[in-house]
């Protein structure tokens, strides 16, 4: 039931990409992101394909699990091809009813949005699939380290955001379970219209809520008895440390950024 | 392991007589099931599991962690469907299409451990009506039904109308009981329903569980770590191991396996340790005995026609 859903869903292989410092990883994809928005045109995206090809296949994570993200952003994409099609003015027309014009224009405007609008969802669940929710708080709190300077709490944010990850797997398990519970006392989640079914899950959510409440009472209780206080001074267990490994990918990093900004000023 | 092929109509019906014979009768065919199937994370649960409960016998499960117990008794109410295999209630495949799975829950009630958690109206009374309304009872019968209930688990009527969140562990897990009570099933499945009470109502909620046995003739399927109370109270053990039925008998007969129980992480109670060592020693005692009183009797005994004190 619920628990085939997986949020922060890694994939574990033990692949070059996997050992990379989180932090690598985050800037990796922010300029494969940046990237994707850089190139305009087909060699441009031939570059970007074949980049987030090799990494896929570096990678070792089953194909099948790429693209499963892919399910959620479906309607999205739909949405924004459709509008784009009908809506873009352009010279070229090659269909109008109306207010609704199909241009060459809007075409190749659609086309765009959607692979880059694909590129950006395949390569953050890249990072996802290979980094685990621990690693990327991690990395992030380092990389926004220096907003600590104007009063930024990036240790608290970051601890928050490490709890919530640690959280969700526990809380799904306790709604299946409460579910499981109630449907066994006759409970229906599925039946009546949307009233009745609002109403159907409050044996559902007042269970779970008093439970959230309680763990986290509980969990505040135990850092306070082991006399947690915040991030000054704190070292951490595991530093995250750059190896070699990180700085050859910065270096293939790097030389990507530049092609990418070439196409661009070539207008490729 | 070849007991469970001799013992394949299983052997003490706990309360013969009390229900007419087939209804309530629950089925494993060859069930197997298997979670997350496809994925990095599979782990096969239940392995080919054939089992029959007839009604009214009182059943205890046991087995180590991840054993399979917990998904084996929520096959029995259709709570997870089997990844193979065919579960039967009173002859009948639970999942066909035609069957009604509501109905069957009312038949087959189960108690998931920490059933406290399950608690959320406003009133005790209310909360207990839940189940008995869900089956299209009238507010004023499910009343009915819920104080039934709630006596029978040895709740107070003074605290019909406390909140559920004001009672104390032991009187929460009276109520989530009756909650499954009220609706009048024949099976009650409980999954460590002691688990988190101290031993006076450990041994509270045990006895009223097999008072209910009694009364009102319905089989119990009961999941426990603990092998004093499966010697106690349980007339059929099954052990599951690693997916596996491992041992299908009466707990004397199980126990007296208790080499073959170890490396699975469980054992006999500890009276039946005692008694192997008074045996080993020379003192004539029946080594197969599980509870105290038949200890007591058995080793009196055994001193009585040695003619004299140890």
């Amino acid at each position: 039931m619920i628990r085939d859903i997986t949020l922060g869903q890694y994939y574990p292989s033990g692949s070059v990409l996997h050992r990379l410092d989180p932090r690598t990883k985050f800037i990796g994809t922010l300029i494969f992101i940046v990237s994707v928005f850089l190139f305009r045109r087909v060699p441009g995206y031939a570059v970007a394909t074949l980049f987030l090809g090799a990494m896929i296949v570096i990678s070792r994570v089953p194909v099948k699990f790429i693209f499963k993200g892919l399910k959620a952003i479906f309607v999205i994409l739909l949405f924004t091809a459709a509008f784009n099609i009908l809506l873009t003015p352009g010279e070229t027309v090659l269909w109008k009813w109306k207010f609704l014009t199909v241009t060459k224009e809007g075409l190749v405007l659609a086309a765009r949005m959607a692979v880059r609008l694909v590129y950006l969802v395949i390569g953050s669940s890249l990072m996802t699939l290979t980094t685990t929710p621990n690693q990327l708080t991690d990395g992030l709190e380092r990389l926004l380290r220096p907003l600590n300077r104007i009063h930024v709490p990036v240790h608290e944010i970051s601890m928050m955001m490490s709890i919530a990850l640690r959280f969700i797997p526990i809380l799904l398990e306790e709604t299946d379970k409460i579910m499981k519970a109630q449907i066994a006392r006759g409970a229906d989640f599925e039946k009546g219209n949307i009233i009745q079914k609002a109403k159907n899950m409050v044996p559902l959510l007042v269970p779970l809520f008093i439970s959230a409440f309680r763990r986290a009472n509980d969990l505040a209780m135990a850092m306070e008895a082991r006399c947690y206080h915040g991030g000054d001074h704190r070292t951490q267990m595991k530093p995250l440390k750059y190896s070699r490994l990180d700085v050859i990918a910065y270096v293939i990093l790097a030389a990507y950024l530049a092609v990418a900004i070439l196409f661009r000023v070539l207008g490729l | 392991m070849s007991i469970m092929k001799e013992t394949k109509e299983p052997v003490p019906a706990g309360k013969p007589g009390v229900e007419e014979a087939s209804a309530g009768t629950l089925e494993l065919k060859d069930v197997s099931y298997v979670y997350s199937e496809g994925t990095a994370y599979e782990i096969r649960a239940l392995d080919h599991i054939s089992l029959t409960m007839p009604s009214g016998q009182f059943i205890g499960i046991i087995g180590h962690t991840g054993s399979g117990k917990s998904t084996l008794i929520q096959h029995l109410n259709a709570l997870i469907r089997p990844t193979e295999g065919q579960v039967l209630y009173n002859g009948q495949d639970i999942w066909a299409d035609d069957f009604d799975r509501k109905e069957l829950r009312g038949q087959v009630g189960l108690v998931f451990q920490y059933p406290e958690h399950q608690l959320f109206e406003n009133d005790v009374l209310s909360d207990v009506c839940f189940g008995p309304m869900n089956q299209g009872l009238s507010r004023e019968e499910a009343e009915e039904q819920a104080k039934k209930a709630l006596l029978q688990v040895g709740f107070k009527e003074k605290n019909f109308k406390k909140s559920p969140f004001e009672l104390s562990g032991g009187q929460k897990k009276r109520v989530a009981i009756a909650g499954v009570l009220a609706m009048n099933p024949r099976v009650l499945v409980l999954d460590e329903p002691t688990a988190g009470l101290d031993p006076k109502g450990r041994d509270e909620i045990l006895d009223q569980i097999a008072g209910l046995h009694e009364e009102r003739g319905i089989t119990i399927v009961l999941v426990s770590h603990s092998m004093e109370d499966m010697a106690r109270y349980a007339s059929r053990l099954i052990v599951m191991d690693h997916g596996k039925v491992a041992f299908d008998d009466v707990p004397k007969e199980v126990f007296s396996h208790y080499k073959e129980l170890e490396p699975m992480g469980l054992a006999a109670p500890q009276i039946t340790y005692i008694m192997q060592t008074l045996k080993e020693r020379g003192l004539p005692v029946d080594e197969r005995v599980t509870t105290l009183p038949e200890a007591r009797d058995s080793i009196l005994a055994a001193l009585r026609t040695r003619g004299g004190a140890l």
